[in-house]
């Protein structure tokens, strides 16, 4: 009996139960068959072999063969045994009989049987069978033979034909030469077969010696191995197959199926006994695997119980060196320990999940690990080596920083210790001194700012004195295993500060007191100077006025004097109370000085006076204003006298200014000319000069007078207009004037006689020139001139000509540019004009007449002719002669002569 | 004050009356011009100063000295002259010598 063992658990696949599908392809199959059978007789041949070979390899086992195929079926009764023992389940009892109809009986319950096994027979009825019919029974058997041997085959969920098919492929893959396409002709070189032995018992066909050229002799090497050691009869021919084009399909489908049905239930035996092993195996493994997991989790935690305590210790160490240790030890750990160990539970994790899946995979139970070895319990003990591995670094850290912390506290209270130290050393010292005892005002308010920037620099140190306390308290609180030195440092810094508090506020009271006392020390001292510097200028003025020199010239001048220093005398009353009250001031001072145990002798800065200079200033006050007294009366005797005298000069001044200018007046008159000849003004002036003369006694007196005037240095006199100087100015001006208007009328007389000008001539030159003298002091401005001139006739309007010719004119009549024409010059001038060209013409003709009517004179006529001083005169001035007929030293006289007027005609 | 020169040609008389000279403490000028006459109708002007004869300073000359040189130059006379500026004794103004604005 073929069982086929289907192993458990794969899916319900393809089974020999399936429904429909099968069916379709039953039909199609018988319809070919049909069809073939019809084409094909060698097929029938084959068929006809193959199916008998095939159906008694099973009778066989029932004890049974069969001869021929469509005899030996017809009762029926060796196809039911045969069905029975194909199947493995009893038909229905045959029926005995003999009879047609218990055949056919009997052939139906083979055919319900058939199809009660779900196969659809059509067209095969059971009277064909008894009735022999090849066909039918050939495809009755088939129908058989597809039922019970092919259609149960299943290979990778591909069933039946199309699964042997897949069967053979895979089987005969690695053989290179054979190419399994169908069940005909693939099959005819017998490689195939041979393959598909070799694939299962490599030991039965020596493979490689096979030959593609030999298709017999692989067919029948096949058939006879098959039927030696598998027990599969030979079902088909050789020669069949070889000589055949097309081999039947259906004999070869059948004669390979029970290939497949040898191998496959010796491999399922196989795999079988596989499985066991494999499931053995797997059990072994799992074992193995949950020992290992036992052992790994039992070690990981082992580890965890020793590391934690290591973890949990909390013992500090005193020194950051130490602690640093401690956080190496800790990096060792997280870096190299630890590493490892976390590879472990992953491990440990892995193997668990490893062990669980395949346990679930394999339909094992799930693994349970021993008591306090379970996964959570694992992850439990591993998060408390986390936590306490965090809380461990955290408390390295703290510690350390703590220890670092207390270093630099330490540090810094150090350091701001010794600060704060240097910066105190000296200064209860200097705070202790008494420099103010001695100082002055100044030097006492300079004391104070240098205090009160003291004390602003203290009030800034009390931060860091308090800072340095803080940090001392720090120490202490955290535990500074130096801390009584700290504290004792601290101890001593503020007590010591606590002194210069104290010391500080002393010395300031004490300064500030001792300004006091010297600000009102210097208040009374500017009291003093306030005062005394006026009052010291009153006494030097009053000293220097005392003394004063004075310059009078008059008894006003003098009484005034005298007032102003009675005046003066009367203030002096006042002034010796305001001296006394200067004083006062000072001695005040001294009062405070002795009262407060200063320096008696407080320098004043702001004045150097003392009250001596005062006091000897004004003793000399005292004494200078007797000798004043004194020396003023005298001064106003002297002024009384010099008043005498003043009066006397006057009177006789008086009386001589105005004679002068009388006189001066009539001589201006006289001079002027207008009444009588030359010789009446001449005995007027010279009757004039005599009483002038005779006046002189006079101004001599007054000289006199004016003498002692000066003798007293008197040089005023109100009394009168005259001063001494122009007494004797005017005196010598009508002494002049007298002098020159005499001479005047003489050179007048003279120029009468001279040019035979007749009186009357003259006084109308006189008039013209007194019209012209505008100012009446007998000379003629340029103007005045040219006004005259111009009345005359000359042009002297046209510019530059006219200008020109009065030049020339004011050269002739002032040749020494003094300025003015006088009277003199004026009648020469009027007088020339009319006869110039005479003039130097008549000297030529005198001269002439001198030379005998020649054009040049010898020096011997002149001689002859002239006075000696004349004539050597003329030689010297002459030059000589340059005209012919001349002999040596002629003279020319013509030249002289124009020359001698300053004009000539060229 | 213009300065020129006029050259007369001779012979003498040249037409003019010579005025002043050194020993006058008087400048030489022209203080007379005959009508028509060679001075006259060379440009010269009565008022004219002589400033040279014949190219000789005449500054230094007597009235004498002037005369005879006058006289020596027969037939051409070289006359350097100054035309008059009115009267000597007139102040001259100075200029426009004040700086403008200025001035005390």
């Amino acid at each position: 009996m073929m069982m086929v063992l289907q192993p458990e658990g794969l899916g319900a696949g393809v089974g020999p139960f399936a429904v429909g599908g099968g069916g379709g392809e039953y039909m199609e199959q018988e319809e070919d068959w049909d069809r073939d059978l019809l084409l094909d007789p060698a097929w029938e041949k084959q068929q006809r072999k193959t199916f008998t070979a095939w159906c008694n390899s099973h009778l066989r086992k029932a004890g049974t063969q069969i001869e021929n195929i469509e005899d030996d079926f017809r009762n029926g009764l060796k196809l039911m045994l045969l069905l029975e023992v194909i199947s493995g389940e009893r038909l229905p009892r045959p029926d005995k009989g003999k009879m047609r109809f218990h055949k056919i009986a009997n052939v139906n319950k083979a055919l319900d049987f058939i199809a009660s096994k779900g196969v659809k027979l059509v067209s095969i009825g059971a009277e064909e069978i008894v009735d022999g019919n090849l066909k039918m029974t050939l495809g009755m058997i088939w129908t058989i033979i597809l039922r019970f041997a092919i259609q149960d085959i299943s290979v990778e969920e591909t069933s039946a034909k199309e699964g042997l098919l897949l069967w053979c492929q895979r089987k005969t893959a690695p053989y290179r030469n054979v190419n399994v396409q169908n069940f005909h002709t693939s099959w005819k070189d017998g490689l195939a077969l041979c393959a598909l032995i070799h694939r299962h018992r490599p030991d039965l066909i020596d493979y490689a010696k096979l030959r593609k050229d030999d298709p017999i002799g692989n067919l029948n090497t096949a058939f006879e191995v098959a039927e030696k050691y598998l027990d599969i009869p030979k079902m088909l021919d050789a020669e069949d197959i070889v000589n055949t084009p097309k081999p039947d399909e259906k004999a070869v489908m059948t004669y390979v199926s029970c290939f497949y049905h040898a191998f496959a239930g010796a491999e399922q035996a196989e795999t079988a006994a596989n499985r066991i092993c494999k499931v053995l195996a797997v059990n072994q493994e799992n074992e193995k695997l949950m020992e290992e997991y036992e052992k790994l989790a039992s070690e990981l935690l082992e580890w965890i119980r020793r590391t934690v305590p290591w973890l949990e210790n909390r013992v500090g160490e005193p020194s950051m060196s130490a602690m640093q240790r401690k956080l190496e030890d800790f990096r060792d750990y997280r870096r190299l320990h630890k590493p490892p160990r976390v590879q472990e539970k992953c491990q440990l994790e892995i193997n668990f999940n490893t062990l669980q899946t395949k346990l679930r995979l394999s339909h094992r139970p799930a693994f349970m690990p021993s008591e306090g070895k379970l996964v959570s319990d694992i992850a439990n003990a591993w998060r408390g080596l986390e936590q306490v591995e965090k809380g461990y670094e955290d408390w390295l850290l703290s510690e350390i920083r703590r220890l670092q912390r207390l270093q630099h506290l330490a540090e810094k209270f150090r350091q701001k210790a010794s600060l704060h130290e240097s910066w105190t050393r000296g200064k209860l010292d200097m705070l202790s001194q008494r420099d103010y005892e001695s100082a002055s005002l100044q030097e006492v308010r300079a004391l104070l700012r240098r205090h009160e920037a003291f004390e602003s620099d203290l009030a800034a140190h009390q931060d860091r004195v308090e800072h340095i306390a803080a940090l001392a308290q720090e120490l202490n609180e955290l535990d500074y295993h130096e801390a009584a030195s700290v504290n004792s440092r601290c101890q001593a810094i503020c007590d010591q500060w606590d002194q210069l508090g104290t010391l500080t506020q002393k010395r300031r009271d004490a300064l500030e007191r001792m300004e006091k006392l010297l600000e009102t020390i210097d208040q009374l001292q500017l009291e003093f100077a306030r005062r005394a510097a006026p009052f010291n200028n009153w006494l030097d003025g009053a000293v220097e006025d005392l003394q004063d020199v004075w310059l009078v010239h008059s008894v006003e001048e003098t009484q005034s004097l005298v007032t102003a220093h009675d005046q003066f005398k009367a203030t002096l009353s006042e002034a010796d109370r305001e001296r006394g009250a200067i004083l006062g001031i000072q001695s005040e001072i001294q009062k405070i000085c002795q009262t407060y145990g200063l320096r008696p002798n407080i320098t004043n800065p702001y004045i150097n006076l003392t009250p001596q200079d005062i006091n000897s200033k004004w003793d000399q006050v005292r004494k200078l204003v007797p000798s004043r007294d004194q020396t003023l009366q005298e001064e106003l005797a002297r002024q009384q006298v010099n008043e005498r005298l003043r009066r006397q000069f006057a009177a006789q001044a008086n009386a001589v200014g105005p004679w002068i200018q009388a006189k001066v007046e009539e001589v201006g008159r006289l001079a002027a000319g207008l009444i009588g000849s030359l010789e009446d003004q001449m005995a007027g002036l010279r009757q004039q000069e005599h009483n002038i003369i005779n006046y002189k006694s006079n101004i001599d007196r007054l000289e006199g007078d004016h003498q002692l005037l000066q003798e007293n240095l008197v040089f005023d006199n109100k009394h009168t207009v005259y001063s001494m100087e122009h007494i004797r100015v005017g005196w010598e001006q009508l002494l002049t004037s007298i002098a020159r208007t005499i001479n005047e009328v003489e050179n007048q007389v003279l120029t009468r006689d001279a040019k035979g000008l007749s009186q009357e001539q003259l006084n109308e030159f006189r008039a013209s020139f007194n019209h012209f003298d505008r100012k009446r002091n007998g000379r003629m401005e340029p103007d005045d001139f040219r006004a005259c001139l111009i009345s005359m006739g000359y042009d002297l309007v046209s510019v530059p000509q006219g200008e020109a010719e009065f030049a020339r004119i004011m050269t002739m009549v002032d040749p020494n540019a003094s300025g003015v024409v006088t009277f003199q010059a004026f009648i020469d001038f009027m007088t020339r004009e009319t006869a110039e060209t005479d003039t130097a013409e008549q000297v030529v003709a005198s001269f002439k007449i001198l030379a005998g009517d020649k054009n040049y004179i010898t020096p011997e006529e002149l001689r002859r002719e002239l006075p000696a001083e004349q004539a050597e005169y003329c030689i010297r001035r002459m030059v000589a002669y340059k005209g012919s007929g001349a002999p040596v030293g002629a003279l020319d006289y013509v030249a002289f002569s124009s020359a001698l007027y300053g004009e000539s005609d060229l | 004050m213009d300065s020129f020169k006029v050259v007369l040609e001779g012979p003498a008389p040249w037409g003019f009356r010579l005025q002043g000279g050194k020993d006058f403490n008087v400048p030489l000028s022209i203080s007379r011009l005959t009508p028509g006459g060679k001075a006259a109708q060379a440009g010269v002007v009565v008022g004219d100063w002589v400033l040279s004869i014949d190219g000789e300073n005449a500054g230094s000359l007597t009235h004498i000295e002037a005369q005879n040189k006058i006289r020596a130059c027969g037939e051409r006379l070289r006359l350097g002259l100054s035309r008059a500026q009115p009267a000597q004794s007139k102040p001259q103004k100075v200029g426009s010598g004040r700086a403008p604005g200025g001035g005390r």
